[in-house]
C-alpha cells in the first residue's frame, strides 16, 4: 500500500518532465555539442573530404607514440592513485572524525591551491639541483642526479599527486558506508588483515575505485598543463600534440581527428563503468 | 585442579576516567548457555568485546581452557559471533557467507560444500544458498549469521543482542530455534540481552549486569526467588518495592513495619543486611492476595486492568505508595476503583533490602 502512495506522490513530479533542465541543456547543445559536431566535421572534411586524417594519424609512428604515451602515463597514474588512496581513504575512514577532518582539509586546500603553482613546485622538487635531487647525493644514495623532470617520469608523479583527492575523495565516501561490524564479523571469521581487505573490504569498496579510477584516467587521457610543464619536447602527450597541432601547425582537420579518437575512448571506457558498476553515483 | 572451561578473571575495562567494566569474574563451564542480563551501559558487551578480541582490557584476564587468549588477535581466537546488526557480507551470497570463514582457512572445496549445506540445514534455511543477504528477512539474516558463525566449529559463540531488532513474534520463533541448535550443536554459548524474558526463556545461567559489575550469577529460578540485590529484585521478573518504617533482623529473616504501622514477621533478609533499620520490602505482583478476613495491609483501589487470563490491579497504600498485584480474574472480582481493601502475602515470598 505505502508504495502506491509513493507511486502517486511521485508521478507528478515525474511528469514535469525536462522543463527545467532546458537552460542547462540550451547550453550544452550551444557551447558542447555543436563544437563537437563542427570538430567531427572538420577531421573529415580539411584539407580535404574522407578518412585520411585518421589514416595519417594511426599510421605515423610519432603520432602512434604520442597515444602510447598518454594511455601508458594514464594507466600507470590510475593505478598509483588507486594504490596510495586506498589506505589513506581507509584510515580517514577509521580516525576519530576530528582528525579525519583535519586530514580532508589539508586534501581539499592542496587540491584548491592553483594548479600551475602547485606544478612549478614539483619542477622546482624534481630538478637536476632540486629538493630531492640534491637530498638523495647528499646522503649518498646517487652520484648523479635523476632525471626526475622533462621527461614522463615527472608528468606521472606531478599528474598522480594531482589526481589522488579525485580518488581518495570517492573511495573514503564508500568504506565510510561500510559497517565496521561487517569487518569485525569477518575478523572473526579468521580474516586477517589482508584477507578481510581482499575478501571483503575491496568487493564492497570496488563502486568508489571505480568511480575515482575512471574520473583519474579520462581526465589524465586529456590532461595538458602538467604534462606541458613537467614534460619533455620529445615525450608528448596527446593535449599537447592536438594544441600544437592547432595552434603551432594550424592542421586542425588532424587535431580535430585527435581530439575525437580522445573523445571516442572515454566514452567507450565510461560505458564499460556504467556496464559492470552501474556508472557513477 | 580441574581447569575451568572459560574463565573471566578480575577483568576491568576503562575509557579514560569512565569505568566501563569493574573487577568481572566468571566461570563458565564447557557447554553451558551463559546470559549477560543488564542495563544499556552495564559493561556486559564490552566484556563479551573483549571476549572477541575488539576490545583490550585495561586489567584482568581472560583464559580458554587455561590458556590466556588475550595476545591472540581476533582473527585467530576461532570465537564465533552473531552480532546486534545484520553483518552478513552484502557482496556474497548466502552459501557464501557461511562458507567465507572456511574459504580463509583454506579448507578444501568439497569440505566447504558438505559443511555449508550442514549449516543450512541446522538453522532451517535449506534451499536458500543463492539468496543474496539482502533477499532476506532480518530473521533469516540473523540465521544466517548464525550458521556462519558456527560454521569453523568454534569452542565459544558469542551473541551480543541478535534478536533485538526484530518483532516479539519472531523474536519468540528464533529464541527457539537458538536453543535448539545449542541442544544440538552443544556450543558454549555467550549471550547478550536487556530483555529478562528473553534471558529466562533460553539461560542455563544468568549474569547480571549493573554499572561495569555482576550483581548475582545463578539459574532464572535462583534470581527470581532469591535475589541477591535490589537491583537484581528490580531487574528479572516483574515486582513492587514498598517502604519500610523499621526492621528488627533475627539471623536470616526479619520483623518489618511499614510506614503505617502494619507489621509483618518473617521476611527473609538480602543484600548483606544484617543491622536493623529502614529499607524496601519486595513483593512480587503475583504473590499478593486480596484478604478476605480484614488481615494485612490495608489499602484503596486505584485501577483495575483486564489483560485477559489474568487482571491487574493498582492500589494505593496509607502513605501514598502504588503496588500492583496480577491474578486470575475470577480472584478479583469484588475489586473496584475506589474501594478499601487489605492485601496479603506469604511472607517468605517477599525480601527485605536494607
Amino acid at each position: 500500500m505505502s508504495q502506491t502512495t509513493v507511486a502517486v506522490e511521485r508521478s507528478p513530479r515525474r511528469g514535469r518532465g525536462i522543463g527545467p533542465a532546458v537552460p542547462a541543456m540550451l547550453l550544452l547543445a550551444l557551447f558542447f555539442i555543436i563544437p563537437v559536431f563542427s570538430l567531427l566535421l572538420r577531421s573529415v572534411t580539411e584539407p580535404e573530404l574522407g578518412l585520411q586524417n585518421y589514416g595519417e594519424l594511426f599510421a605515423t609512428s610519432t603520432y602512434a607514440r604520442v597515444f602510447f604515451n598518454t594511455f601508458m602515463v594514464a594507466t600507470v597514474v590510475t593505478a598509483v592513485t588507486l594504490i596510495i588512496a586506498y589506505p589513506v581513504a581507509w584510515l580517514l575512514a577509521i580516525m576519530p572524525q576530528r582528525h579525519a577532518n583535519l586530514v580532508m582539509a589539508v586534501i581539499l586546500i592542496s587540491m584548491w591551491t592553483n594548479l600551475l603553482a602547485r606544478t612549478y613546485a614539483w619542477m622546482v622538487l624534481l630538478q637536476r639541483t632540486g629538493v630531492i635531487n640534491t637530498t638523495l647525493m647528499k646522503l649518498g644514495l646517487i652520484s648523479e642526479p635523476l632525471a626526475l623532470v622533462k621527461n614522463l617520469t615527472g608528468v606521472t608523479i606531478g599528474m598522480t599527486y594531482i589526481m589522488l583527492p579525485f580518488v581518495i575523495l570517492p573511495l573514503y565516501a564508500t568504506i565510510r558506508a561500510i559497517d565496521p561490524s561487517t569487518l569485525q564479523a569477518a575478523a572473526l571469521c579468521g580474516a586477517g588483515r589482508w584477507q578481510a581487505f581482499r575478501r571483503v573490504l575491496l568487493p564492497l569498496s570496488a563502486p568508489g575505485a571505480a568511480a575515482g579510477g575512471l574520473m583519474v584516467f579520462v581526465m589524465s587521457l586529456g590532461y595538458f598543463v602538467t604534462p606541458a610543464l613537467l614534460g619533455g619536447a620529445s615525450n608528448m602527450m596527446l593535449a599537447e600534440m592536438i594544441a600544437q597541432l592547432v595552434q603551432s601547425l594550424l592542421n586542425w582537420g588532424l587535431g580535430s581527428a585527435a581530439a575525437f579518437v580522445l573523445l571516442v575512448v572515454t566514452l567507450a571506457i565510461y560505458a564499460l563503468q556504467i556496464r559492470f558498476f552501474g556508472g557513477m553515483r | 585442579m580441574n581447569t575451568m572451561f572459560l574463565s573471566i578473571d578480575k577483568l576491568r575495562k576503562t575509557y579514560g576516567a569512565v569505568v566501563a567494566v569493574d573487577n568481572v569474574s566468571l566461570e563458565v563451564p564447557e557447554g553451558e548457555f551463559l546470559t549477560f542480563l543488564g542495563p544499556s551501559g552495564s559493561g556486559k558487551s564490552t566484556t563479551l568485546y573483549a571476549l572477541a578480541g575488539f576490545d583490550e582490557p585495561s586489567a584482568g584476564d581472560i583464559r580458554l581452557r587455561g590458556a590466556s587468549i588475550l595476545s591472540t588477535p581476533s582473527h585467530k581466537r576461532n570465537i564465533g559471533m552473531v552480532f546486534q546488526r545484520y553483518t552478513l557480507f552484502p557482496h556474497l551470497s548466502v552459501h557464501e557467507n557461511i562458507a567465507f570463514p572456511l574459504r580463509v582457512r583454506h579448507q578444501s572445496a568439497s569440505d566447504i560444500a558438505a559443511r555449508v549445506k550442514a549449516m543450512l540445514t541446522l538453522v532451517r534455511l535449506e534451499g536458500y544458498g543463492a539468496r543474496m543477504p539482502a533477499h532476506l528477512s532480518g530473521g533469516q539474516q540473523q540465521r544466517v549469521a548464525l550458521a556462519r558463525a558456527l560454521a569453523y566449529d568454534p569452542p565459544v559463540l558469542l551473541m551480543d543482542e541478535p534478536l533485538s531488532a526484530l518483532d516479539k513474534k519472531l523474536r519468540e520463533e528464533i529464541q527457539i530455534e537458538i536453543r535448539r541448535i545449542h541442544q544440538e550443536t552443544g556450543v558454549t554459548i555467550l549471550y547478550v540481552t536487556h530483555d529478562q524474558e528473553e534471558a529466562l526463556r533460553l539461560s542455563d545461567r544468568i549474569a547480571v549486569f549493573n554499572h561495569g559489575r555482576i550483581e548475582q550469577v545463578g539459574t532464572g529460578r535462583e534470581l527470581y526467588h532469591n535475589p541477591a540485590t535490589r537491583f537484581v529484585a528490580g531487574f528479572v521478573g516483574d515486582s513492587n518495592f514498598l517502604e519500610v518504617a523499621d526492621a528488627e533482623v533475627r539471623g536470616e529473616r526479619a520483623r518489618i513495619t511499614f510506614p503505617d504501622g502494619t507489621t509483618l514477621a518473617n521476611v527473609p533478609v538480602h543484600g548483606g543486611a544484617s543491622a536493623s533499620g529502614t529499607g524496601e520490602l519486595m513483593v512480587r505482583p503475583q504473590s499478593l492476595r486480596l484478604s478476605t478476613d480484614g488481615s494485612g495491609l490495608p489499602v484503596r483501589v486505584r485501577d483495575v486492568t483486564f489483560l485477559g487470563d489474568t487482571s491487574t490491579v493498582l492500589f494505593e497504600t496509607a502513605w501514598g505508595q502504588e503496588i500492583w498485584l496480577r491474578a486470575a480474574a475470577s480472584q478479583i472480582n469484588n475489586a473496584t476503583p475506589g474501594a478499601n481493601c487489605h492485601l496479603e502475602w506469604n511472607a517468605t515470598e517477599s525480601h527485605w533490602f536494607a
